[in-house]
């Protein structure tokens, strides 16, 4: 009996969930082992092949050369796993959808740019599964190399892939004293930068120094490592339940625990809360782009 | 699940405006029952109604009538209430569709757009009903003890006839016995009865430092010079509710509602002046300084009674309204145990968070704050908010559409007493105005504002207790804090903040109500951008 076949394919994003697979190093063996890779951004092939078991797609949909690709893969697969922030949130490259898309080309490419070579860009940044129907999702940027390895092993042995769903915080091992403590005052007086505190105590909760980590807004499954290494949380692995919005929830976690005006003036709410997660906002749905028919 | 829809035409009171069976259109295929009444409190109807029930095997029913506060005050809406449950109908399946005071009596010069309204309403009311999961309870067995606070006139006469009736008793006062003595002289008689009755205690000098449970089972932690004592008993009466200080401390741990002078308010100073939103804490209604010793022992024979009928009862029904927490979700952030202002949420040994249901109230601010949405509240689940947010979206109007999100405590009463002032200005406010009523400001998700704008309102207005008037100590503040981040955040998406409006109101502010509508619906009209809906 031959091998199930297994493809990957990179749409608009820095591939570096590609480079999460490759890191499972000697490990990667033991999946060749089980499928055949037909496809991928290394195999120097441009299209994928007609028909494929398994496709694996990093990146979102940012232009009309990724819809192309996105909707070959689908037609190719039986299933689709979505790999990445990008491809399931819409991920960081999805700030661009905050400007225009003439103000875009302007700052990247110069005013009068009329290159014919470079796909033609869409109107705003998406998530594949606004384009094609999306079997399994594996968020996180980039999902850590075992979490990518489970989810393509349980889609090729059509099995379920469940992924953690917790907040981040189940996974931290940051100790909370004055987040249990029942009280009506914020946990601190302000909201600060990384470089504005001497010292971060290594041991303790961020945000009850005052740091605006995003871990309770984020799903886990990456181990926690940024605020092992004193690094907030960026909420990079998107929201626990993929229908609530970052941002959003955010703002309602966050109220009675760190002071509001800090939260608004000091820090960026939209780079924080939305960093990942702003192509699967409701947001562009009520920003109004004045004369949007610059497309 | 079977739904019944019963629609009472109130007496006649919208006729002409209402047209019911239009109203009803389109409920009809998804209900099992659907009748149009003049009135559900006639016991023929109410035999009606508990015969569908058995007949039909009605687990849900919707009400489309009177308001929803109606059924909190009216006697005749409790045994209503009481035979459904007794048929077997969950309370937490009961809706009230507020077609009375909200639609027909608030748009009595626009039959066309009530009738859109209503319609909409009775939709809402039957997502609730089929929507939000049964509500448990347990049954307790009420103590016959009660703490009464501050020893005044009233309080001992009260007293007297509790220990009459075989109640032990726990006086507080926040003075020592000196000072007291020169009160106590007005009523020797009865305080010679009451001071030193070996079922009752005396403590001076106190504070209530804690408190936690519900009628029937409260405990009560005072402290004093003696030190700190915790009391069992079955409910409480505020003999003072003009002192400020008990008043603030009893709001630390229980619903109290106050007036603008901070003073404890009753449900209804007319025909409820004992009972508070607190099944279990009654207040001696405030007298006026010239009251005769007869108005004062009437008073608190008033309030006596109303505790010995609740306390009276052989079994007393708690319902948790606080779902579980979904163990496959909550990472034990804490951000519950932060927000949380009655101290009921914490984060247990297994890194989960629980409730204490003894010392829930059930506003919600819990589950707000959630990021990953691990917990619920059974009577106003997060489902069915946002399922009634869109469904309100779908009613058509020329024109604007505002949301309005009214909490149980202020916004929703005003907008009932809003009826009143329609009807003296003899002019409805717009029946666009979509009215959806939430427990408590702390309820209010930025995701339903952000969904209303998606589905297409133009405006949202949100209302809130003023400052110090929430029943829940700060979900007035939790909210205000919440949708002023989220303004920013429109602001920065270059869409102007005045289509989300925040109001202070109180419950019987109905002009004010209707100025706020009229305000919004003036300002969206000069607006241009950042209208709802799909581009």
């Amino acid at each position: 009996m031959s091998k199930p076949t297994l493809a990957t394919i990179a749409l608009s994003g820095c591939e570096g969930c590609h480079v999460s697979l490759l890191d499972s190093h000697e490990g990667l063996l033991d999946v060749l082992a089980l499928v055949d890779l037909v496809h991928s951004p290394f195999s120097g092939e441009a299209e994928i092949p007609s028909q494929v078991d398994v496709v694996m797609v990093e990146g979102a949909i940012a232009n009309e050369e990724d819809r192309r690709r996105a909707e070959a893969a689908r037609k190719a697969a039986t299933i689709v796993v979505a790999v990445g922030s990008c491809a399931v949130l819409g991920g960081i490259g999805g700030l661009r959808n905050l400007s225009r898309l003439s103000d875009v080309k302007k700052a990247a490419f110069g005013a009068d740019s009329k290159s014919s070579r470079l796909p033609v860009l869409e109107d705003r940044v998406r998530p594949v599964s606004d384009v094609i129907l999306v079997d399994m999702s594996v968020p996180g940027c980039a999902p850590e190399t075992g979490q990518i390895v489970e989810a393509l092993l349980a889609a090729v042995n059509n099995t379920p892939y469940n992924p953690p769903r917790r907040n981040l915080c189940d996974e931290c091992h940051r100790e909370k004293r004055a987040m249990l403590e029942h009280s009506q005052e914020f946990v601190s007086d302000g909201v600060f930068a990384l470089m504005e505190l001497e010292t971060i105590d290594p041991v303790i909760c961020l945000l009850e120094q005052g740091v605006l980590c995003m871990g309770p807004m984020t799903r886990e499954g990456c181990g926690a490592k940024c605020t092992a290494a004193n690094v907030p949380c960026r909420g990079c692995a998107g929201p626990s339940r993929l229908e609530f919005e970052q941002g959003g929830k955010t703002i309602d976690a966050l109220a009675a625990v760190l002071p509001a005006g800090a939260l608004m003036y000091m820090e960026d709410l939209i780079g924080t809360g939305y960093r990942f997660s702003l192509p699967v906002s409701v947001f562009p749905t009520i920003f109004d782009h004045e004369g949007g028919d610059d497309v | 699940m079977a739904l019944a829809v019963y629609f009472s035409r109130c007496s006649g009171a919208f006729d002409g405006v209402i047209d019911i069976e239009r109203a009803l259109a389109g409920i009809e295929e998804s209900a099992a029952v659907v009748r149009v009444v003049d009135d559900f409190f006639e016991p023929a109807v109410v035999d009606r109604m508990i015969k569908d029930v058995a007949n039909a095997e009605i687990d849900a029913v919707v009400l489309a009538g009177h308001s929803h506060e109606h059924y909190t005050r009216s006697l005749s809406a409790h045994a209503l209430q009481d035979r459904l449950e007794a048929a077997g109908v969950n309370p937490n399946r009961i809706v009230a569709a507020n077609v009375l005071e909200q639609v027909g009596l608030a748009h009595p010069d626009d039959s066309e757009g009530a009738t859109r309204k209503a319609a909409a309403i009775v939709k809402v009311a039957a997502m609730r009903a089929t929507m939000a999961p049964e509500i448990a309870g347990v049954h307790i067995e009420p103590r016959h003890a009660v703490m009464i606070l501050g020893i005044t006139v009233e309080a001992v006469v009260a007293a007297q006839r509790l220990l009459r009736l075989g109640y032990s008793v726990i006086l507080a006062d926040r003075l020592d016995g000196g000072s007291r003595a020169g009160r106590a002289n007005q009523m020797r008689a009865t305080s010679g009865y009451v001071i030193g009755h070996p079922n009752a205690q005396v403590i001076d000098d106190a504070r209530l430092v804690d408190g936690e449970g519900w009628l029937g089972d409260y405990s009560i932690t005072l402290e004093s010079p003696q030190g700190r004592s915790s009391y069992r008993v079955g409910g409480l009466l505020l003999a003072r509710p003009d002192h400020t200080e008990w008043v603030d401390e009893l709001r630390t741990h229980f619903k109290v509602d106050v007036d603008d002078d901070g003073f404890a308010r009753s449900i209804d100073p007319f025909t409820h002046p004992a009972e508070t939103v607190d099944p279990g804490i009654m207040v001696v209604p405030i007298r006026r300084a010239d009251a005769l010793e007869r108005d004062k022992v009437a008073a608190a024979d008033s309030a006596a009674l109303a505790l010995v009928l609740r306390l009276e009862q052989e079994s007393v029904m708690h319902y948790q309204d606080v779902s579980a927490v979904d163990e496959s979700l909550c990472g034990g952030c804490a951000t519950c145990v932060r927000t949380c202002a009655f101290g009921a949420c914490s984060i247990g040994d297994d890194g989960m968070s629980h409730v204490d249901i003894r010392r829930c109230r059930g506003c919600g601010k819990c589950v707000v704050s959630c990021p990953v949405g691990a917990r619920d509240i059974v009577s106003a689940p997060h489902d069915y908010l946002l399922a009634a947010v869109r469904e309100l979206a779908t009613v058509e109007a020329e024109g604007d559409k505002v949301l309005g999100f009214l909490c149980g405590g202020c916004g929703y009463p005003a907008a009932d007493s809003a009826a009143q002032a329609v009807a003296q200005r003899n002019e409805g406010y717009p029946a666009s105005f979509m009215p959806l009523r939430i427990p408590c400001g702390g309820r209010l998700d930025t995701l339903y504002v952000l969904e209303a704008f998606k589905v297409g309102f133009d405006g949202v207005c949100v209302y809130r207790c003023r400052e110090g008037h929430c029943h829940n100590l700060i979900g007035n503040l939790d909210m205000d804090r919440r949708i002023n981040l989220l303004r920013a955040v429109l602001r920065s998406r270059g869409m102007d903040d005045a289509r989300l409006r925040i109001v202070d109101i109180s419950p019987f502010e109905g002009e004010r109500f209707i100025e706020s509508i009229e305000g919004v619906y003036a300002t969206l009209g000069t607006l241009t951008n950042g209208r709802g809906g799909a581009q």
